[in-house]
């Protein structure tokens, strides 16, 4: 008897031993079809929010954040107009669930959209990334948006209805921040892929950081707290006053640089300046040697 | 009353001799030093025409740009890492702590009346200054004037170019700016990749690890200082040497091993260099006032946590960049050292090759021609295709490296990926030199079998005659391609002249 109690025991540790991982395995499996990523408030980096506002009937966050910027989350009224929107533009590519589609089995390259919170998705589409021009490129290029603000807010509503979620559309107030402060914070988290003169510059294996002139406050908000693409989401590193600070240098000092001089040269640095001081310096005057002397 | 009155303004003219005050000055100055002698010869030199004799003219002349406009810079310029708070014109500065050096180097482009000109003229001066210095050293070696007697002139011309160089970075670096501290930083990556001796090394030339305190000081020492005085030296020596072996000439009509055929110091070639000399000024000027070179207040100050992308070195520094850029991430770790081999090998070995490359190449030469001779006079590129087609081989390489050095601008405007950029930029550093050579060799080859190579090709009349035979006859060379003597100018004789002067032309030979 006691043989077979240690016999049965022992079948019982290897048994559990044996599902542990199956239990893992299951449970990510159950978290990946049930619950996808979310992101909560907590996550989206603002913590400290001053000025929260809940919807009465629903009990949700509508909105919150702090005198620099406020998050909002589209109004629920869209929703229905940006369902429509998101068959006609989306749902090719994302799915009439919005829950992504295996692309030949390349995963990841339609994902999944439920629970990214609107600030990815009004990103995403407000800078003419998406829909893309060519879903199988690298990287999706900014251009001329092809769905409007209130069209944009409307698929964002829906998306959103899907899974509430964080961060919401930030709206930052730009009428104090310091330019300053921006310009620091900049050069040490901006710089090292936008270049100093945020003219954007390649990164490895055909991807880029993008120029960042004539980029709307609401956008680079919404692109430093999500992180689209290769980049890093600045969260819990910066405070809603420094995303602020920022926002205020890119779309006021790197878009319009107080930068006297003459011709700027395109911001490439030493590689124009390279070219002009041979071609124009030294081929100039070469030529006027050529004009002066003989030329037998 | 018949005593001649010798106070009017017309008889004290007269009374100075024939040559006025400049002669009477002159006078005086030969009774007491004897410039009389040494002036006649001087103002007798003959200088050969050929237009590409004026390239090192354009370097002599941005140097002189480069000392007047960096003199006016050390008025304002502070040379201290001391941190200061920065309050001035740039508002996106304001508030922020930054060095003395850098703090003064804004005020200096913003609050200080024509400050920025002169900034930007010294910088473009620079880059001309460099630049000339390679398009000389190029026809120098082309040419073949390197050859003997004129070898030591050669390696003073190499020596300078390094000189250039180096001092071009030390300037670039004064602002201390974002991005002429990464190149700081890079140097410094440079000194430590030196096997044994590195890190010695590094902490002698930066007093301590980087960055320091004291590299600011040390480089603007080095920089308004020790390298600007070796320069004025070296260029001095350079300029006595050619005028005591005087100038080479292409060969030609009347043109010898024996003579120098060319215009006088005086008037001739004293108008066209000062003319020359106030051109390149002006062209520095234009450049610093129209086109923006170094904006130093949008990099911002540097501080070792910050960095940002698409940073070049200024252009003369681009292979070196290249190189780093392109080199495999090779290193050695063993015996309880690391030699950082990809820095090492690119950085440190390979411009020392180049650079003793071009200090042996007289003395290759001979040992390769068993040409011992004296040359005065120049080749023709194409009759020597060996000598041309590796010249063109070594500048192919470093001109492929040079573009290495913005693999990251090339690939963001043509929109391709930086890794292919990189790849393609690796194949064409090493297979350009042996597309090169054979290329230029083929060519030299060809030109030396085309006849009146250089001049324009003239039009072949076939007339038809009587018989019915076909003539093709060539018409006339062009007008323009004639050679044009200069117009006899009369000698000053303060002195009986010391050689014959034809009168046949303004061109004069002169035995050597």
């Amino acid at each position: 008897m006691t043989l077979s109690f240690k016999r049965a025991s022992a079948l019982v540790l290897v048994a559990l031993f044996a599902m542990g991982p199956l239990v893992l395995f299951m449970s990510s499996a159950h978290a990946a079809t049930k619950s996808p990523f979310q992101t909560t408030r907590k996550n989206a980096g603002t913590p400290n929010s001053s000025q929260v506002t809940v919807d009465p009937t629903t009990g949700s966050i509508t909105s919150y954040g702090n005198d620099a910027i406020m998050y909002s989350s589209p109004s629920p009224a869209l929703a229905a107009l940006g369902q429509a929107l998101y068959q006609q533009n989306c749902a090719s590519c994302h799915g009439n669930a919005a829950d992504g589609v295996a692309a030949d089995g390349t995963s990841g390259a339609y994902p999944n959209l439920v629970g990214l919170g609107p600030a990815t998705i009004d990103f995403w589409i407000e800078s003419g990334r998406m829909p893309a021009a060519n879903p199988r490129s690298v990287q999706a290029a900014r251009r001329v948006a092809r769905l409007n603000h209130n069209q944009a807010l409307a698929v964002t509503a829906w998306i959103n209805s899907l899974s509430p979620s964080y961060p919401g559309v930030p709206s930052v107030n730009l009428t104090s921040g310091n330019v300053a402060d921006g310009a620091a914070l900049f050069a040490l988290n901006c710089a090292a892929c936008h270049t100093i003169e945020g003219s954007g510059d390649a990164l490895a294996l055909g991807t880029y950081a993008p120029s960042l002139r004539n980029i709307p406050a609401t956008q680079v908000a919404e692109a430093i707290r999500t992180g689209p693409g290769n980049m890093p989401r600045f969260t819990g590193n910066l405070s809603d006053y420094q995303v602020r600070d920022i926002v205020k240098f890119v779309t006021t000092k790197i878009e319009h640089p107080q930068n006297p001089g003459g011709l700027g040269l395109g911001g490439l640095g030493p590689v124009a300046e390279g070219f002009i001081g041979l071609a124009l310096g030294v081929g100039l005057l070469a030529l006027v040697g050529f004009w002066v002397g003989e030329r037998q | 009353m018949s005593t001649e009155v010798v106070n009017t303004a017309r008889a004290k003219k007269q009374a100075m001799g024939p040559y006025g005050t400049v002669g009477k000055v002159l006078g005086e100055l030969d009774d007491r030093l004897g410039v009389a002698k040494g002036g006649r010869s001087f103002l007798d030199k003959i200088f050969p025409d050929h237009w590409s004799f004026m390239l090192g003219e354009i370097a002599l002349y941005s140097f002189v740009v480069l000392l007047a406009t960096g003199i006016f810079l050390t008025l304002y310029y502070i040379p201290s890492q001391a941190i200061v708070t920065y309050h001035g014109a740039y508002l996106p500065l304001d508030g922020q702590r930054v060095t003395e050096a850098f703090a003064s180097s804004v005020d200096l482009s913003f609050a200080v009346r024509a400050g920025l000109l002169m900034r930007q003229m010294h910088h473009w001066a620079c880059d001309i200054f460099v630049g000339a210095i390679v398009v000389h050293m190029a026809r120098v070696f082309f040419t073949g004037a390197f050859r003997k007697p004129r070898e030591l002139n050669w390696t003073i011309g190499t020596t300078l170019l390094i000189l250039a160089i180096v001092n071009g970075f030390l300037g670039y670096s004064l602002p201390d700016d974002l991005v002429s501290g990464t190149g700081i930083r890079i140097a410094y990556s440079i000194i430590l990749s030196i096997p044994l001796v590195g890190t010695y090394l590094g902490f002698l030339v930066f007093g301590g690890n980087f960055p320091g305190t004291a590299i600011i000081p040390r480089f603007f020492m080095l920089h308004v200082l020790l390298v600007p005085a070796i320069i004025v030296g070296l260029v001095t020596f350079h300029l006595i040497l050619l005028v005591r072996q005087k100038h080479t000439q292409f060969p030609g009509e009347g043109r010898t091993e024996k003579n120098v055929v060319g215009s006088p110091m005086y008037p001739v070639f004293m108008a066209k260099t000062t003319g020359f000399l106030l051109i390149v000024a002006g062209v520095t000027a234009l450049l610093g006032a129209f086109a923006q070179i170094n904006p130093i207040w949008q990099f911002g100050p540097y501080d070792a946590a910050r960095i940002s992308y698409a940073v070049q070195p200024d252009w003369y520094m681009g292979f070196l960049d290249g190189a780093l850029r392109v080199f495999p991430a090779w290193s050695f770790h063993g015996f309880g050292y690391t030699i950082p081999l990809e820095v090492t090998i690119p950085a440190v070995l390979f411009p020392g090759l180049v650079f003793n490359l071009a200090f042996a190449w007289p003395a290759l030469e001979r040992k390769f021609t068993k040409d011992h001779a004296m040359h005065h006079l120049l080749d023709r590129p194409s009759n020597r295709p060996k000598r041309t087609a590796a010249g063109v081989a070594l500048l192919a390489n470093l001109l492929m490296l040079f573009i290495a050095s913005s693999t990251d601008v090339i690939a963001n405007f043509f929109h391709l990926s930086l890794n292919s950029v990189l790849w393609a930029m690796r194949i064409l550093v090493v297979l350009s030199p042996f597309i090169a050579y054979p290329i230029t060799y083929k060519i030299a080859k060809e030109i030396q079998l085309l006849k009146g190579g250089g001049k324009r090709k003239t039009a072949n009349v076939v007339s038809r005659t009587a018989e019915g035979e076909y003539v093709a006859t060539p018409s006339p060379v062009y007008v323009d391609d004639l050679h044009h003597e200069l117009a006899a100018t009369e000698v000053p004789t303060f002195i009986e002249p010391s050689v014959d002067v034809p009168t046949d032309g303004g061109v004069r030979t002169v035995t050597r």
